[in-house]
């Protein structure tokens, strides 16, 4: 979908805002969210757009000037990007990593992956494995399934121990329930 | 045998009115994006490349079997009528038709699951649920999911998850949107406000066509806005609890509005039944209008005829597309105004369903 604004780029920010008790809903490119930025700020808004939009106005300095790189596998370059707001293959990811781990962290509020993983990636995934299960557990208590939450409790406690003989510190409590 | 003909006269089981709180929750559908890791996506891929993907999509899809005896349709030769109806039946989005270059469209017994391929992403997997279901429905969906996964490799990174076209939609892949209606909140003029505080959760707030529509008839979908960070099970929790206390909020104002406001509500609703029973002319927006106003009597129990479930279908099959698909080939038929008020007669005129 292209964006509200200049119907030019496609649109990669969408949110929903209130103001005067009317509702509406504004799908923008990632240029032109900057540019409204500044006067929204001003507003009274929800909290998390602001985020948003004030981690992007934080951010022209850098990338401004550069031509930018380009993905090895397809071709695609960060400005192309940045101009259509969708990435060409898989190979994006790494070829704009530290580009793309700033906007993934302020469109998601994370950079890191929780939940399913495909099958022929299980085996190398073991922090990732327990952070999911971590959410899992989570999610098993505020559900009040008790019995559920102690064997994923087991689980991981068993996991850990094997990691910790691996080498594996990277989990943390997540606690993003309430 | 499943045809398009089927698909278009049986109503999908998600219009049913059977799931938890139907009398606010429409339906709950649950997607997920993937894309295979050695093609490059949909808006970069030549025809070669498409056509390659469509393939091993279609032929893991014949081995799964939540969608083994699939409708399988070829949008290079689905007409434009024909288009519409899937847009309407929320089984394609609305550009997916028009650039129908190397797309298919997967869509299992009654609509339950349905997937698009080479939309933005090489698959768009779905679940569509009666009510308020999004856990149910993630589960159904991840079943799918894992049987896909057998035959198909996947574009995944241990980072950020699931690859996606749009950096929107990157690690669970994972959209859960609940359609509502909120006509008591509308009423009562206070569903800009609650709505704010649902943007507020990290949840968006939609019209019932979804991105861009108007919310008609108060009609709106609510659905998670991040996609990494969360297990799909928390997301699909999150827009389950958040959803739940809408509806629970909505019965409230209904029962408020009940009771300060009866004979007006009560008018209303009366109103509507009269005329989408009698009307020889009925618009599109008028229909809808009218239909929210006979949801809510029906739902409240004002009117004990017709059902939840007849209303549902009524919301779709008065839609543009249904109708010009019913009247294709016909250059003597009337116009779509006449059509949808003569369709809205009959469904009325039906013993309660």
């Amino acid at each position: 979908m292209l964006c509200d604004e200049c119907g030019e780029r496609e649109a990669t920010i969408h949110y929903t805002e209130v103001v005067d008790g009317e509702l509406s809903t504004w799908h923008l490119c990632e240029e032109c969210a900057r540019s409204r930025g500044a006067t929204l700020a001003l507003a009274p808004l929800a909290g998390p757009l602001v985020n948003i939009l004030m981690g992007l106005l934080e951010d022209t300095g850098d990338e401004r000037d550069e031509s930018g790189p380009v993905c090895d596998k397809c071709g695609l370059s960060y400005d192309d990007f940045r101009r259509l707001g969708k990435l060409g293959c898989g190979g994006c990811y790494d070829s704009f990593r530290d580009e793309l781990a700033g906007l993934l962290r302020r469109v998601h509020g994370t950079p890191r992956h929780i939940g399913r993983v495909p099958s022929g990636h299980e085996a190398d995934g073991s922090a990732q494995e327990v952070r999911r299960l971590k959410a899992e557990l989570a999610a098993a208590v505020s559900k009040e399934e008790y019995e559920r939450a102690a064997e994923l409790r087991d689980v991981i406690r068993a996991k850990e121990e094997l990691a910790a003989s691996g080498g594996e510190p990277d989990v943390d409590v997540r606690d993003a329930r309430e | 045998m499943w045809t398009f003909e089927t698909l278009v006269n049986e109503p999908a089981a998600w219009l049913g009115a059977t799931g938890p709180h139907s009398g606010v929750v429409l339906s709950t559908r649950v997607r997920l994006a993937r894309n295979l890791a050695d093609e490059p996506f949909p808006n970069r891929a030549d025809v070669e490349s498409l056509a390659r993907v469509r393939e091993s999509v279609l032929a893991a899809v014949a081995k799964s079997n939540y969608l083994a005896n699939a409708l399988v349709l070829d949008m290079e030769k689905v007409v434009p009528a024909m288009r519409e109806v899937l847009v309407e039946r929320h089984i394609t989005s609305h550009g997916f038709g028009r650039t129908p270059t190397g797309r298919a469209v997967v869509i299992g017994e009654r609509e339950v699951m349905s997937g698009m391929v080479n939309e933005e992403d090489h698959l768009r997997l779905q679940c569509i649920r009666s009510g308020l279901e999004p856990v149910d429905a993630w589960r159904l969906v991840e079943r799918l999911d894992s049987q896909l996964d057998q035959n198909l490799h996947y574009a995944y990174s241990s980072d950020w998850g699931y690859l996606t076209a749009c950096p929107t939609n990157v690690g669970t892949g994972i959209r859960v949107s609940v359609l509502v209606h909120l006509a008591g909140l509308v009423r009562s003029g206070r569903v800009a406000r609650v709505l704010g505080s649902v943007s507020k959760l990290g949840l968006t707030v939609r019209g019932f066509y979804g991105e861009g529509s108007a919310a008609l008839g108060g009609f709106f979908q609510v659905s998670n806005q991040t996609t990494l960070g969360q297990s799909e099970e928390d997301i699909a929790y999150t827009v389950e609890r958040v959803a739940g206390k809408l509806a629970v909020l909505e019965d409230e104002t209904r029962e408020a509005l009940l009771s300060n406001r009866r004979v007006e509500i009560e008018d209303e609703v009366h109103r509507a039944h009269a005329v989408l029973s009698s009307a020889r002319l009925l618009s599109a927006d008028e229909a809808m209008r009218l239909c929210s106003s006979l949801r809510l009597g029906v739902a409240t129990g004002i009117l004990s005829s017709p059902g939840l479930a007849a209303v549902n279908r009524l919301l779709v099959v008065t839609q543009p597309g249904h109708l010009e698909y019913g009247r294709r080939g016909d250059a003597s038929a009337p116009g779509l105004d006449e059509l949808r008020a003569g369709l809205a007669r009959r469904e009325l005129a039906r013993p309660n369903t």
